[in-house]
């Protein structure tokens, strides 16, 4: 676990200097430099008076197994969304009026949100996942050369 | 597992899990993934069958799913299927409202999106929050 810091939230009062023992949260970039800060210390946590520094994980529980069924239905709902996010792409490509384009723009992302969320509902929500790995493994089998680099890539990373 | 037929929203949202994990590298991999293993757009269509198609999405998928999520108790899909089945009736009103009226409809009209939820917004400013999910303006973005 170590720190990082929300920017947005960040009220430069540098408390967090005061009770640094390495340093780390001393840098230029508005980030603290998590290759100095130390396995859970907190201590720059606990001292913002902003509450603009939190603690990133670097090991996740495994999620709470969902109901496969349900799972399964909402991996359908997620590929229905999908494709209407296609076709409103489709749609927005070929329009040739502004308006519809842009309807079409602001629906494709739309879409696409409402089809991550499914999909994080459904078991995708953690990269370091069981279920997520088994997925990149499937994507494995049958991927050219381009995608098999970056899903080993993903795989070695998160094993 | 069956096969899937929609790997991109799964990697894009993967990609916004790392990102949030200040995995900045790894996110960029899901991205160029979500990319590469991206279908390419249908044909022939028109907003009547988008519409249509999700008319029927808020007929029979969310219903039928609220009750089994609820059956099992289970809370966390239950806001996605709240939040998505509001926001579907958003997109197919949008839909409907800019069939009957034309280019009208958007003309002078900003367009600005939740990140959270996908909430779609027409005016000058976004909302203080979200409507849906509740999330601060500074999680909208404006689409060009």
């Amino acid at each position: 676990m170590y720190a990082a810091r929300n920017i947005d939230l960040c009220t430069k009062d540098c408390l967090c200097l005061f009770v640094c023992p390495t340093g780390a949260t001393d840098t230029e970039n508005g980030q603290i430099d998590k290759n100095a800060c130390l396995d859970g210390c907190r201590l720059c946590v606990d001292a913002c008076p902003s509450h603009a520094i939190y603690l990133v994980y670097t090991k996740y529980p495994e999620p709470k197994e969902k109901n496969p069924e349900v799972s399964e239905k909402l991996t359908a709902l997620m590929e229905k969304t999908y494709n209407q996010e296609l076709m409103v792409k489709t749609l927005g490509e070929s329009s040739k009026n502004p308006g519809e384009q842009r309807l079409a723009r602001a629906l494709e992302k739309s879409l696409r949100i409402v089809a991550e969320d499914c999909a994080r509902e459904a078991g995708y929500m953690l990269p370091q996942s069981i279920q997520v790995q088994d997925l990149l493994k499937l994507l494995l089998t049958n991927a050219d050369e381009e995608q098999k680099l970056l899903l080993e890539k993903l795989l070695s990373h998160y094993s | 597992m069956n096969e899937l037929k929609a790997i991109p929203p799964i990697l894009t949202n993967l990609a916004k899990a790392a990102k949030k994990q200040q995995n900045t590298d790894e996110s960029q991999v899901f991205l160029t993934l979500a990319d590469l293993f991206s279908k390419t757009a249908k044909r022939d269509t028109n907003l009547e069958t988008i519409e249509g198609s999700l008319q029927e999405k808020l007929k029979t998928g969310y219903p039928v799913l609220q009750e089994q999520a609820a059956a099992i108790g289970d809370q966390g899909v239950l806001r996605t299927l709240t939040w998505g089945k509001k926001v579907t009736t958003i997109q197919k009103s949008l839909i409907h409202r800019h069939r009957k009226t034309g280019e009208a409809l958007l003309s002078g009209q900003d367009i600005y999106i939740c990140e959270a939820c996908g909430f779609i917004f027409l005016g000058e400013k976004s909302p203080d929050i979200c409507p849906i999910c509740k999330a601060p303006s500074k999680r909208f973005s404006k689409v060009n």
